[in-house]
């Protein structure tokens, strides 16, 4: 029981992540980054790849998240901002990141080869008992890391300019523009942001999935998942709540249905979620448990 | 009441002979798509596969294009139901010995049904989030693909049954799938050009754009779009079963990827155009073997043209076609260019009889209305209404003070939270506006709601929806139905007529985009008064119009006064509304706080004080 909520949590925190990254994104410009996953998978590869031709863990690891900053920023140069110019509501983005995250992945194939290839294990090969159960290091590492993530940008997301920008400029963006906010600014530094997000899970979950140019699929879709069951699509933080509770109902079917159960079971979890809000269970439309409103005018 | 139209005809010959010519062409398109279907029926299997894998895929676009581009209702769903029809074929097919046919029609019904499902649900949320959840629906059902292996064999698939064959008698036709699914897609594309060449596609695209509008004008468009989402489903379905007999069924053919891929194709090709998604389909799905190299760097190719397609192209390759035709064409003279805006011709009646009677029934009774947003203060308090038959009623009061709330509640985009609204004595604050449309109600919007991308005509024409039987059903047969022909002209014809009422006559050819807010204003009444309604609530009438167009907007209001149209018009302009009220009622904060003749309103100290400022 505890062990399979401990890596639930481990690798919920993962999905959270992700899930993160893709709602950063969507936060400022509203629209669903479908290169997310190739972000982390960027991360991974070039990480593996230095670390491999001996450069320390540390300097690989900066080095991979700079590349996934980079990517990342290039996806918003390339194929969003171009949409988001010429129509704001158009849906042309879920073509033109899909394209985008085609060219990544099939590129990392290409340079890569499809194989996987070793990662540096960073704190994996630590044991730590809890209790009953057992984690590694770098499952701890990831915990705490996605808490510190997850926290540090609710903080600066409600108690910085910054973070009040971002909403202007999702809200309206010609407006945000016309009270003097650099919108192009703004969301370049929340793909920034978001890559940045998306890279960290890739160094947390790299020494057990080893570098596959093939990641980012596997990886996006649970982050996506995360971010619809959470609601993080009105607030990035929900995300991580639902990245959580998916990392436990995965791990969790894992132990009491049988070995393959984590294949479908978060699906199920995902429709009845979405049937009961469909925006998410931590979205102000939930029916069930909607968070306190000022509600000081009623009677 | 219907205003009197006086009949006018004229271009009826010249139509004619349009009409001749492109019944010739198209029946030349005909051939030469037959021609060219009996040349694959009979050519190497290499050719066949190619092609029918394009026209299998072209189904799915025009499925797409369907609900996205008619109704702006992104599915990433067509993959899931392309994914049900294939996997449902193959299964019955190759284990219980179903009869291929029968199986069409079941799949057809069931993907349809299951359309409509995911429809209904989905359509709880709108814009991206149905994207999304029509997208977990093709994830959730590849997941079950994938893990069901004992039924669907999992990630290997299953081999597709044999395509039954023709009867000796017709074999020198060649391949009998080939003509099966040329002609799927032959009657896919024709049930899509009829919809477009019907009064339905109007509706549709107000239902896309300008809801309330399309609500007001009669059209239940939950259900429509329900209903429209169902056929959409069961097109992709039996796309599903065309593919089953092509190889090999498997997940991988279904998943979320392929939903995007269709979604590329419909982008690419033109979005809301009629074969613009078959052109997308047919360069997506032949792009792998037309460019033979290393499969990653393929794939990059693929990407790269994908986003500068949607770059460059945003509507996509027919849009630019249409485009560029017509420029050739010279464009369509903006004939009447700035005579129009400012000269309108004052041509209806322009003498206002206040000879109304003034204790006439009450028509429109509003008891007791409570209604807040939210969680927020209550915006309608205690508010009662009464309006009497052929009155002009006027509302006013300050910003907030609740009076566009009240008029959604009588038309009903709002539900009041307590009391009754009665329209002609029957109790309607339970029914949805399309309803109260029936009973002949009829509202315009303070921000005129309408279709930019279509003609003042065809945004007119919208306002007749309930005025002509049975649009949805005869949609999909509508030009080949005598009926439809002689209807459509008709409706062409009323509406054309109310534009001119109203004095908009100039502008029936242009896109509402291009025409200047005034007559944007006028188009509206126009799909107003089209309808001939007994009851009119004109939400803020003469926002945004010169002073010009508010005296012809005046004229035309007291002229439907004199037909006997009752009106509840909501203004801040006093010296427009004055003149032309029986009884005007005063809002502030929610609540009444006079109703009486304009003269007793205007001399009321409490008024002066609240709201004329003086």
């Amino acid at each position: 029981m505890l062990q399979f909520v401990l890596s639930g949590v481990a690798i919920g925190s993962i999905y959270g992540l992700i899930g993160m990254a893709l709602a950063i994104s969507f936060y400022v410009t509203r629209i669903i980054n479908f290169a997310q996953g190739e972000l982390m998978m960027v991360t991974v590869m070039v990480t593996a790849e230095l670390a491999s031709s001996g450069y320390p863990v540390w300097l690989a690891a900066l080095a991979g998240l700079a590349c996934s900053c980079i990517v990342g920023i290039l996806s918003y140069v390339i194929a969003v901002r171009p949409i988001l110019l010429s129509n704001r509501f158009s849906f042309g983005w879920l073509v033109s990141t899909l394209g985008f995250a085609v060219i990544v992945e099939n590129a990392a194939a290409y340079i890569w080869g499809p194989t996987s290839q070793a990662f540096p294990p960073i704190l994996n090969g630590i044991s730590l008992p809890i209790g009953g159960a057992v984690l590694t290091a770098q499952q701890l590492l990831a915990i705490v890391t996605a808490a510190v993530l997850a926290a540090g940008f609710e903080i600066v997301r409600r108690y910085t300019l910054f973070g009040k920008l971002g909403m202007a400029t999702a809200a309206d963006p010609e407006m945000a523009s016309a009270i003097g906010a650099n919108t192009t600014i703004v969301a370049i530094v929340a793909f920034a942001i978001s890559a940045i997000y998306a890279g960290i899970a890739g160094l947390l979950i790299g020494p057990s999935t080893f570098a596959n140019p093939y990641l980012g699929d596997t990886f996006g879709t649970y982050g996506f998942i995360a971010m619809m069951i959470g609601g993080g699509t009105e607030r990035p933080i929900a995300a991580m709540f639902g990245g959580l509770l998916l990392g436990v109902c995965a791990e969790g079917a894992n132990a009491l249905i049988n070995s393959q159960a984590s294949d479908w079971f978060p699906f199920i979890v995902l429709v009845l979620i979405l049937i009961v809000s469909p925006k998410g269970l931590f979205s102000t439309s939930n029916p069930l448990f909607r968070p306190r409103r000022v509600a000081v005018t009623r009677g | 009441m219907a205003p009197a139209f006086d009949t006018q005809s004229g271009t009826a010959a010249p139509r004619l002979r349009i009409g001749r010519w492109r019944a010739a062409g198209l029946a030349a398109v005909l051939i030469a798509y037959l021609a060219a279907t009996a040349y694959v029926a009979h050519t190497d299997l290499g050719l066949q596969s190619l092609v029918l894998v394009a026209a299998v895929f072209g189904i799915l676009a025009i499925s797409l294009d369907l609900v996205a581009g008619m109704l702006g209702l992104y599915s990433l769903g067509q993959g899931g139901f392309f994914g049900i029809g294939a996997y449902a074929t193959t299964i019955l097919a190759n284990d219980y010995g179903w009869n291929a046919f029968g199986l069409l029609a079941l799949v057809l019904a069931a993907t349809g049904l299951i359309g409509m499902a995911v429809g209904a649900m989905s359509l709880r949320v709108s814009g991206l989030y149905f994207a999304i959840t029509t997208f977990i629906f093709t994830l959730v059902l590849t997941v079950l693909a994938t893990d069901m292996v004992t039924v669907t064999g999992g990630l290997q698939g299953l081999l597709g049954p044999a395509f039954p064959d023709f009867p000796a008698s017709l074999e020198w036709l060649g391949t009998p799938l080939v003509w099966c699914i040329m002609l799927a897609l032959l009657a896919c594309l024709g049930l899509v050009w009829n919809i477009r060449h019907s009064p339905l596609y109007p509706i549709l695209l107000s239902i896309r754009d300008a809801e309330p509008f399309a609500e007001a004008a009669g059209a239940r468009t939950a259900a429509i779009k329900v209903g429209v989402f169902g056929v959409s489903a069961a097109m992709a379905g039996g796309a599903g079963w065309l593919f089953s007999f092509l190889g090999v069924v498997s997940p991988s053919q279904f998943d979320w990827s392929v939903s995007l891929n269709v979604l590329v194709m419909v982008l690419i090709g033109g979005i809301n155009t009629s074969i613009g998604p078959v052109v997308g389909a047919m360069f997506v799905s032949m792009f792998p073997n037309v460019v033979n190299i290393n499969p990653w760097l393929q794939e990059i190719v693929y990407g790269a043209l994908s986003i500068l397609a949607i770059t460059l192209l945003p509507d996509g390759v027919v849009g630019i076609a249409r485009r560029a035709l017509a420029r050739r064409a010279g464009g369509i003279a903006p004939a009447a260019e700035a005579a129009s805006a400012e000269a309108m011709p004052t041509a209806p009646a322009t003498a206002a009889s206040p000879a109304s009677p003034t204790d006439s029934e009450v028509i429109v009774e509003c008891r007791g209305i409570e209604f807040g947003y939210g969680l927020g203060p209550k915006v309608l308090r205690n508010v009662d209404l009464a309006v009497r038959r052929g009155h002009i009623h006027g509302l006013i009061g300050p910003n907030g003070s609740g009076k566009s709330t009240l008029a959604n509640v009588i038309s009903g985009r709002l539900t009041p939270h307590a009391g009754e609204v009665l329209l002609k004595g029957t109790r309607v604050d339970g029914m949805p506006a399309s309803s109260r449309s029936r009973l002949g109600l009829r509202r315009t919007f303070q921000a005129a709601q309408l279709v930019k991308e279509l003609t003042p005509t065809q945004n007119v024409m919208v306002g007749l929806f309930d005025r002509v039987p049975r649009i949805v059903g005869r949609a999909p047969l509508w030009p080949m139905l005598a009926s439809g022909r002689r209807d459509l002209a008709a409706m062409q014809r009323r509406a054309s007529e109310a534009l001119s009422l109203v004095g908009a006559g100039d502008w029936t050819a242009r896109q509402v985009a291009d025409v200047p807010h005034g007559i944007e204003q006028l188009t509206q009444l126009a799909s107003v008064c089209v309808a001939g309604p007994d009851i009119i609530v004109l939400d803020e009438p003469a926002t945004g119009l010169s002073a010009k167009e508010v005296r012809h907007l005046a004229a035309i209001l007291a002229n439907l006064k004199t037909q006997g149209v009752t009106m509840i018009i909501i203004e801040h302009q006093t010296r427009f509304l004055f003149p032309l009220c029986d009884r005007v009622t005063v809002l502030n904060a929610g609540e009444v706080i006079l109703t009486g003749s304009a003269d007793e309103v205007r001399a009321d100290p409490v008024v002066r004080q609240v709201y004329l400022g003086e």
